[in-house]
Parts: C-alpha cells; structure tokens; sequence
C-alpha cells in the first residue's frame, strides 16, 4: 500500500463525501419560509394559516399560469391576472357585461374623449385613497413599458389627464367606441405611484393584497381589511404554479391545493365522481373551429367547403374529445358575446350523403387537403384526427401537420394550409377585434396574403369588410349586433369555416370551498366570496 | 500535464464557438419571428400590429444581417454580458443564477439515487451470473430502461402523495420535494449504469491478474471489491460523467411533473417563445458544461488508472 494510492482512494472517497455533503446542504440552504410545512398548503406566513381575521381560513390556488413569468416589471414583476391584487377601472361581469369597479360611470364626450368617474372610497393597501392622479400614473406607466399599448388602447401619454381629483378623461387617437370594453381588463391595471418597482412591489386596490413572492413557485396574499367593497372572507389566498395538468389534479387529489383550474379533460369525470372533490364548468367568450382557406385550391369552391361542414358532426365531438367540456357550436362567435349571432344560424347537422353528393359535384380531385394544428392547442391534436375522420368517411383525404405555436402562426397566414384549427375569442370586454382580426381584409390573419379583391384567406371581400368597419366604429350597440350578425351570417352561408365547439374551462375545487365566482374571461376570477370551511 | 490543459482549453473553444454558430444558424432558418411571437405572449394570445412588431425588431437589432447580429452577439458575451431576455426583460445571467441552484440539486441527489442502487446492483449480478440474482437484476434494469420517466413520476405522486400521505406531490424548497423527483430521474439512469457495470465487471473478472488473486487465496470479497472493482469503474465513470452533462439540463420532464423550476424548462420555454438571448446563453452554458464533465472524467481515470497519462488524453 504506497501513500499514491491512498491519496487516489481519498480522493475518490472525498468526492463522494463531499457530493453527499452538498446534497444535504442544498435541501436546507434553499429552503423556503414554508419548510417547516412539507406540504406547503394553506399556510399564509402571517397569521399561521388558520384565523388571519374574524377566524376565516386561507386557500390555496393550483394555476397553470407562472404569475412571475413575462414581463411584468410595472406590476412589481407580478401578473396582474387572477389574483385579484390589482383592479382595472371596469370588470367584466358573469354574462360578459361591462361592470362599474374603480369607476362608477364612463360617458362619451366626444367623438374621441371619454370621462370615466372614480369611485370615491377606494383605499390602496398602503392606506392612501384612490384619485385620479393614479389612475394617470397607471395608464402612463404601462403606456411607457409596452410599445404596442398605445396602439391597442388607441390612447397616447398625453390622452390621459385628471380633470379633478375623481374625473379622468381619455382622448383617443381615433374614435374608439370600444375603449370602455378594451380596458375592461386587468391588464390595464390601477397602482398607486409610491410603490417601489425595483423592489418588487405591488400596491393596489383589490381585496388581497401581496405578501410574499418566490418566483416561479407561488404568490402569497393575505385579505385587506380596507377592501371598498365586501371584505374577502377567507384571510388570504396562495396562488401556486403547477405547468402540468395531471400534475395540478394530482396535488388536489392531495389536498396540496384547494382549487385547480383546468384539470386534464379526461380526469374531470373521476373528479366529479370522487367523494372529497367537485367541478365547476364556466362558458368562456371563445370558439374552437377550423378556419378554411377561401384562395387555395380545392377549398376555393364553396361546394366542398360547405361538404365539410355536413361531413363534421359536433356533438360527437364535444362529447369524446372534450369529455363534455363545451357546446357544439354554430359559428365563430360564442354566445355569450351579445351580438353573436348563433340562434340565428344554420345548424349544418351531420348528413353524410348530403356531404359526398357534394364532394363529388365540386372540383375536389382526391388530393390530401392540409389541416394545420398547433402543438400549444389543449388536445388539438385528438381534435383534428377526430375531424380528419369524418371528413375522410365522406370521401376528402386530409393530412394532418403538427406544428409547435410560433411554426404554426405563420404557415397559417401564409395560407400553407386548406384547414387550420384553432380556438380564438376575447380576453377583455370589447370583443370587436375577434371578428375584425379573423374575417376583414386588413385584420391580422389575412393581411398578409391580401393584395386585392380575391385574394386573401378567411376574408369575403368588401361587403364583409365595410360592415366590420361600421360594426367597430357604431356607438350603438344595435346596429353592432345587426351588422355583425350580418357578417356571421355570411361566413356561415360561403362556408368560411367549420364550427366546432363554444369553449368551456374546468376548475376543480374540494367540497369544502365553496362561492366559486367564475368569469367568462378565467383570468378575472373573484375571489372576495369565496369560503373554506374545514 | 500542462500542454494536456491548454490544448484542452483551444478545443473547449472551438467547441463553444462551433456550438454557438450552429444554434445561431438554426434558430433562423427555424419558421415563427421572435418579435410576433413574444409580442402575441406578451399580449396574452392577441395579434400585435405590424408597427409593433417592426418597432421591437428595431430595438432588438434583428433587421441586422445575421453575421453581424451573431458578431455583436459575442462581442457582448466577450465582454460578459449575456443580454436581456426578450420575454421577462430581466438579464439572462439572472434567470440562469435563478434556476442553476434546483437544477444540481436535483442532479446531485438523481445521481446519488442511481449510482447508489446501480453499483451494488451491477457487481452483484456480475458475481452471480447466470443465476437467480443476475436475472433478477438485468430483469429491472430493463424496466427501469424501458419504463418513461413523466409515468414513473405520476406513478410514485399516486403511490407516496396520494396513497401514503407521506411526500408532498411538486415544488421545490425542501429535503422532503426532492426525493420522488430525484428518485425518478435516478432510476432511469441506474438502469443503464447497472447494466454497464455488469458487463464491465465481467470483462474483468475474466482477467489474468483476477485469476491470480484467486489463485493466492485472497477472499472472495477483496477480488471483487478492492481488485476488479476499480478497473471495473473506468468506462462507468464515462458514462456517469455524460449522464451528469444530461442531467444537468435532461431532466425536462421531471421538471415539469413535479414543477421544479430548472435549465431544462427554461430552455424549453425559451425554444418555443423563440427567446433567442435565452436559447444562445443557456446552450453556451450546456455545451460549456459537457465540456467541463469531459475535461473532469479524464481526470478522474488518471486517478483511478494510473496507466493513464495525461499525453495520449484527447478532447
């Protein structure tokens, strides 16, 4: 035995101590403030969980969503979605109505200015009340932080001005009816100007507010006793991420997590079966359907368009592929939008020999007709083989393309495909932009393959787009509904599309939770009902 | 021992800037523009307007021909700044630091879990080949192989979260939230380590001086464990050296099941967000990595065998 070999040997030796020693040292030095809780669940870090306040519980929320992720510095590096931290001046109510919040009233003042009234006894979580100097701030900031706001809100810096201490007005860059609706999201947020961006904090009006945040894991919020409306009944919510849908139904199933949005499709019948879980089903503003392509060959004739449309049967669908998650739809434009116009459509119904005497009367030659699917859509590759299927029983051959999101953006408005499958709505108020970005000439899908009448992708031409003009620029809700009807009316008649399903979402809750307050649009949520008993 | 560095270090460079011009390369020809893409995330799923999205290629220098935008690309790494992140607008360097902490830990304690169920594994089923044992163990190891890691995840959260009560189901920031996820990602790999240990372990149990030993009347245990063993470790140390490269950046999917956060998620999302400052840093990082695991398994088998030298060693 030399003295070489037992330097070698405790070499090795040393590694392998030192390896273990490392490990151990990492489980504690990244220890969370929750290590003494393995379980991680409704513990705020406040009042030790149970009785923050007036003895109520806390809660904890599965999201799929990283509430740290993306660029959220002028929130304090927090979404200002779901938690409800931040409020916008205008929420969205339960059928899709503007609902007064941090302004009680709007009125149009102008061909482009709008005066919208605060509420006059709101107190930010600092204490200090709401006035319109920060309502100023707020639109400023984000105004200055994203370079596409101004010309999605059609308002520059200097369109947003305190006429007094609880009167705002806004002067757009052009009329802009649907201004009320586009910030009647939580995007548009309200902040007071004190908070300390650099350092990561939020201050807003909502009934919870920020506690802690450990990026990429979880924000902890606790209630604020000085909420304008209702106090929130439980002393606090947690809001945790968890990317995997199996993932977030396991750690319910677990009562790591009180709520979980969208659970996978397939787990939600053993949820609602299971004795200690429940689901709740919400209609959301948006629809699943395959848009086709009015210039490509062969689907440039409406005969084998409107053959696949009879060759598609929804219902079926909706039930399997969906597990019952959604309503077979008739157009694009989900009914909870009040101008869709979806008791007003034909329901094509599934009749196969209707389909086939068509593909044989239209100039289909056999070839495989492309259906483009992104890989980011939930189950869209099930949908589209679903589809696929009963397109190929009345004799159309299709070819079905996964392609992941960014792949599959452009090769759709580059009209590569016959097909593409999508699911496309609103996340705010003002639902305008979904027809406007889908079927006018100029909007984002066709824009690119359009150069003049007869070209294009999903546009008709000039009769459809100077409705959709109309429709956007109309104050009046009826004639929005009457023009935009109009245009539904004659996607459905030229075959433009193939209506599949009117969205739904899942969020699956324990039996002990109870006033879930589900919006149409997820990420506006209420939590201040909601209450936990055990 | 000196000239075995240094022409080590020039290949280590070459390597980078070869690893780095390649991903360069294919991120452009790959289809989906980083400016529409990270504008649409960024406006939760809506369409940016043509100016918007010109306005963000402007500020993020990609009109620049793509030589140029690579040559100022490394300008800036020379100068050791990895740029910022097109979709959290938080510097690169940062989101690395925030993330490389729960990716070796998990690494660590993955390659804890596999070395300590596959060597004693192997060696017992090198001993007894042929037997009951050996069937048995080369039976698991082909489970272990076949059996994908995101299932064995699901299958362990059911088992121990859901059944047991015993270990919490994701996250991170404890002893406790790193064993099933290090426990699935360590089996997979003892399943391929346990198979290389047999086979190497036969291959010297079959040697001369093995024979010798036994010939001497040393016991039974010293042959295995102080005589082949060691030289038995020399293609395992390879391989546990790779591996650590892999799990260092591999483990994706665990990552996802149990919401950790790692490299591997990282790199993922920024692939799909074509989150080009990301991509570019985080492979320079990984290509760096297996660089470094190399460099550190030769000399490893300088210490294990010193029949090695550093002069005939090789990149």
């Amino acid at each position: 035995m030399t003295n070489k070999n037992i330097t070698r040997r405790s070499a090795v030796q040393i590694i392998g101590a030192g390896s273990l020693i490392g490990l151990a040292g990492c489980s504690s030095s990244s220890d969370s403030p929750n290590q003494s809780d393995p379980y991680g669940s409704s513990t705020s870090t406040t009042g030790g969980g149970d009785g923050a306040t007036n003895g109520s519980k806390s809660a904890t929320v599965a999201l799929a969503t990283d509430l740290t992720a993306g660029t959220w510095g002028v929130y304090g590096g927090v979404m200002p979605y779901y938690t409800n931290i931040l409020e916008p001046l205008i929420w969205v109510s339960k059928d899709m109505k503007l609902e007064p919040w941090l302004a009680t009233e709007w009125k149009a003042t102008g061909e482009t200015t709008w005066e919208f009234t605060l509420r006059e006894d709101v107190t930010f979580h600092n204490g200090k009340p709401l006035t319109a100097e920060a309502v100023v701030f707020s639109f400023h900031q984000l105004l200055d932080e994203w370079s596409w706001a101004p010309g999605w809100l059609h308002v520059e810096k200097d369109g947003v001005k305190a006429l007094d201490k609880t009167t705002v007005e806004f002067t757009t860059t052009d009329p802009f009816p649907t201004f009320p609706g586009t910030i009647a999201h939580n995007m548009v947020a309200i902040q007071h100007p004190d908070r300390d961006r650099k350092a990561g904090e939020v201050i807003g009006t909502g009934p919870f507010q920020v506690e802690t945040v450990k990026k990429e894991q979880f924000v902890q919020t606790t209630a604020f006793e000085d909420y304008w409306n209702d106090p929130p009944k439980l002393s606090g919510l947690k809001f945790r991420v968890i990317t995997d849908a199996n993932t977030r139904a396991l750690s319910l199933s677990a009562h790591e997590t009180d709520v979980a949005y969208q659970p996978p499709r397939n787990k939600i019948n053993s949820i609602r079966k299971a004795s200690k879980t429940n689901v709740e089903t919400q209609g959301s503003p948006s629809a699943g359907y395959l848009g086709i392509n009015l210039y490509k060959s062969p689907t440039d004739d409406v005969k084998l368009r409107k053959a696949l449309n009879y060759a598609v049967n929804q219902n079926a669908i909706v039930e399997s592929i969906l597990s019952g998650v959604g309503k077979p739809a008739r157009g694009s434009i989900a009914p909870s939008i009040y101008w869709s116009a979806h008791d007003q459509l034909p329901e094509y119904g599934q009749n196969k020999s209707k389909a086939k005497s068509l593909v044989k009367s239209s100039n289909y030659d056999g070839e495989a007709l492309k259906l483009l699917v992104s890989t980011d859509m939930t189950d869209g590759n099930l949908l589209a083989q679903a589809v696929a299927q009963q397109m190929e029983a009345v004799g159309v051959s299709i070819d079905i393309q996964v392609l992941e999101d960014a792949a599959f953006n452009d090769a759709e408005r580059n009209g590569q495909g016959h097909l593409a499958l999508s699911e496309k709505g609103t996340n705010s108020g003002a639902a305008d932009y979904v027809i406007y970005e889908s079927f006018h000439s100029e909007g984002d899908m066709n824009e690119r393959l359009y150069g003049d009448e007869g070209t294009g992708l999903y546009n008709l031409g000039s009769k459809v787009d100077s409705l959709l003009k109309t429709g956007f620029q109309t104050g009046s809700k009826e004639k929005k509904k009457e023009v935009y009807r109009e245009v539904q009316r004659m996607i459905a008649e030229k075959a433009v599309i193939v209506p599949l399903y009117y969205s739904e979402y899942v969020v699956a809750a324990f039996r002990d939770v109870n006033n879930l307050d589900l919006r149409p649009i997820p990420e506006m949520v209420r939590w201040d009902s909601l209450t936990h008993t055990n | 021992m000196w000239k075995f560095i240094v022409r080590r270090t020039a290949t280590a460079l070459l390597v980078l800037v070869g690893v780095s011009i390649l991903t360069y390369a294919l991120m452009f020809f790959t289809p989906g523009d980083p400016a529409t893409t990270i504008l649409r995330k960024q406006m939760g799923g809506r369409t940016p307007s043509s100016m918007a999205v010109q306005q963000f290629r402007v500020q993020h220098g990609l009109n620049d021909p793509i030589p140029i935008q690579y040559a100022n690309w490394v300008w800036d790494i020379l100068h050791g700044n990895l740029r910022q992140s097109y979709y959290e607008n938080t510097p690169v360097s940062a989101m690395i630091m925030n993330r490389v902490w729960p990716t070796l830990e998990l690494a660590v304690a993955a390659m804890a879990v596999s070395l300590a169920i596959s060597l004693p594994a192997g060696v017992f089923s090198a001993v007894h080949k042929g037997k009951m044992p050996d069937y048995l163990s080369q039976f698991a190891a082909l489970l272990g192989v076949s059996m994908p890691n995101f299932w064995l995840g699901y299958l362990l959260i059911i088992v121990f979260s859901l059944e047991l009560g015993v270990l919490p189901v994701s996250g991170v920031g404890s002893f406790e939230r790193l064993i099933l996820p290090a426990v699935t990602l360590g089996t997979g790999m003892a399943a391929i380590v346990t198979r290389l240990v047999r086979s190497s372990m036969l291959e010297v149990l079959d040697d001369e001086y093995i024979r010798t030993a036994r010939a001497k009347g040393l016991r039974e245990r010293i042959v295995v464990y102080k005589h082949a063993l060691r030289n038995a470790l020399i293609p395992v140390v390879t391989i546990v050296g790779l591996q650590f490269g892999y799990l260092l950046n591999g483990a994706v999917v665990v990552e996802i099941v149990f919401q950790r956060p790692g490299l591997g998620s990282l790199l993922i999302n920024a692939i799909f967000a074509r989150d080009y400052p990301v991509v570019q840093g985080l492979v320079l990082l990984i290509a760096a990595i297996f660089v470094l695991t190399n460099f550190a398994v030769d000399i490893v088998y300088r210490y294990i065998d010193p029949r090695i030298s550093f002069e005939g060693a090789s990149a």
